[in-house]
């Protein structure tokens, strides 16, 4: 599994952006096997379940959330052992039309150092008039309530899925998205599975790069809609890089976290 | 055909009227009650509220500055500031 696990640098961009892109994720005949089997793969199965023991095995689905590369993304964002949360293969019917539609899945989640991930496969070549899904990058860290966000009709930063069959979005599972129209004829499917940790979620990806001086420059990444949030952005961001890098004094820039960290009287109280 | 208001909400990350909208949101109750079909938009209407005042849309809200405690001064949550505007247009047929 070793070669597949995320590098740091990429583990950086979803800490900052929330995403990941990975095309040709999975090979064309299970592609194909994956899009037949869609329709009647069925529903929820056990919340919680550990997710080799649920999930099915001997299917094209069930099959291609086993591949090397699918386990490599998996066991670095969320390690070994995770659980299965939630599945559905998603239909935007051909000529289905959508309006506003972002929301942050679940319910409002406060937790820290956490993330559940979900993993958005789409079977076929999915077109700008398909309707992908859309994600607001970098938006994982603020927390509302579901649906309320679809006044939000567009954002700076706003992207879509286009791409090719047998890519594979990964994503914080608190990034606002939603559904798109879907002007062909042919109906248009993304599977997703939602997936939890089990254990913390540290060091478990390539960190052979740790120190790249990319790293900080993808962490303050600008999506387009932060403006003067930027640096409150950042300082999430920087909190869940300490924490799954295992480095936790990291800073960068001008060390926003140490601004209101740094107190030499703190310690003569206590 | 009479004139209805529409409304246009402009958010932005500072309640100053010339600070630079980042998301948008269109009401346009001339065209119709809902919308069906939502169009990708690549840029905002307009860079800044002010920029939409000049287009003949009138304020009707524009936002205080909050008062950050330190509780949840660093807790993000909705986009934080929006100004709504109106502007009257002729009703049209909802398609």
């Amino acid at each position: 599994m070793t070669e597949h696990l995320l590098n740091s640098k990429q583990m950086a961009q979803f800490v900052a952006s929330g995403y990941l892109k990975f095309e040709d994720m999975i090979p064309k005949d299970l592609c194909q096997a994956c899009r037949d089997e869609m329709p009647t793969f069925g529903g929820y199965m056990a919340v919680g379940s550990p997710l080799e023991e649920t999930w099915p095995k001997n299917t094209p689905l069930g099959d291609a959330f086993r591949l090397p590369q699918v386990q490599g993304l998996i066991h670095s964002l969320i390690g070994p052992d995770p659980l299965y949360d939630h599945h559905a293969a998603h239909l935007v019917k051909g000529k289905q039309m959508k309006g506003p539609d972002a929301h942050q899945d679940s319910v409002i989640d406060f937790r820290e150092n956490y993330f559940d991930i979900q993993l958005s496969f789409f079977p076929v070549d999915t077109t700008d008039e398909m309707g992908g899904t859309f994600l607001v990058p970098g938006t994982q860290y603020r927390n509302v309530r579901t649906g309320e966000i679809g006044l939000y009709q567009h954002m700076r930063g706003k992207i879509w899925a286009t791409c090719p069959g047998g890519t594979m979005y990964v994503w914080n599972t608190r990034v606002w998205h939603g559904a798109r129209s879907n002007h062909t004829d042919q109906d248009r499917y993304m599977f997703k599975l939602r997936l939890n940790p089990t254990r913390p979620q540290i060091r478990n990806f390539d960190t052979s790069d740790l120190d790249d001086p990319a790293i900080p420059g993808i962490l303050n990444t600008n999506h387009g809609w932060e403006g003067n949030e930027h640096r409150y952005e950042l300082m999430h961001r920087v909190k869940l890089w300490r924490y799954l890098s295992g480095q936790p004094d990291y800073d960068i820039g001008e060390r926003f976290l140490r601004r209101i960290e740094y107190n030499p009287g703190q310690a003569a109280v206590a | 055909m009479p004139s209805v208001q529409d409304i246009i909400v402009l958010f932005q990350t500072a309640p100053a009227l010339d600070s630079q909208v980042v998301a948008w949101a269109r009401y346009e109750a001339s065209k119709g009650t809902r919308i069906q079909d939502l169009v990708e938009e690549a840029a905002p209407p307009y860079n800044t509220a002010m920029e939409a005042m000049r287009d003949g849309w009138q304020v009707l809200q524009m936002s205080e500055l909050k008062h950050r405690m330190p509780e949840d001064g660093y807790e993000l949550g909705p986009l934080p500031y929006q100004t709504v505007l109106s502007r009257f247009n002729e009703l049209q047929e909802e398609g």
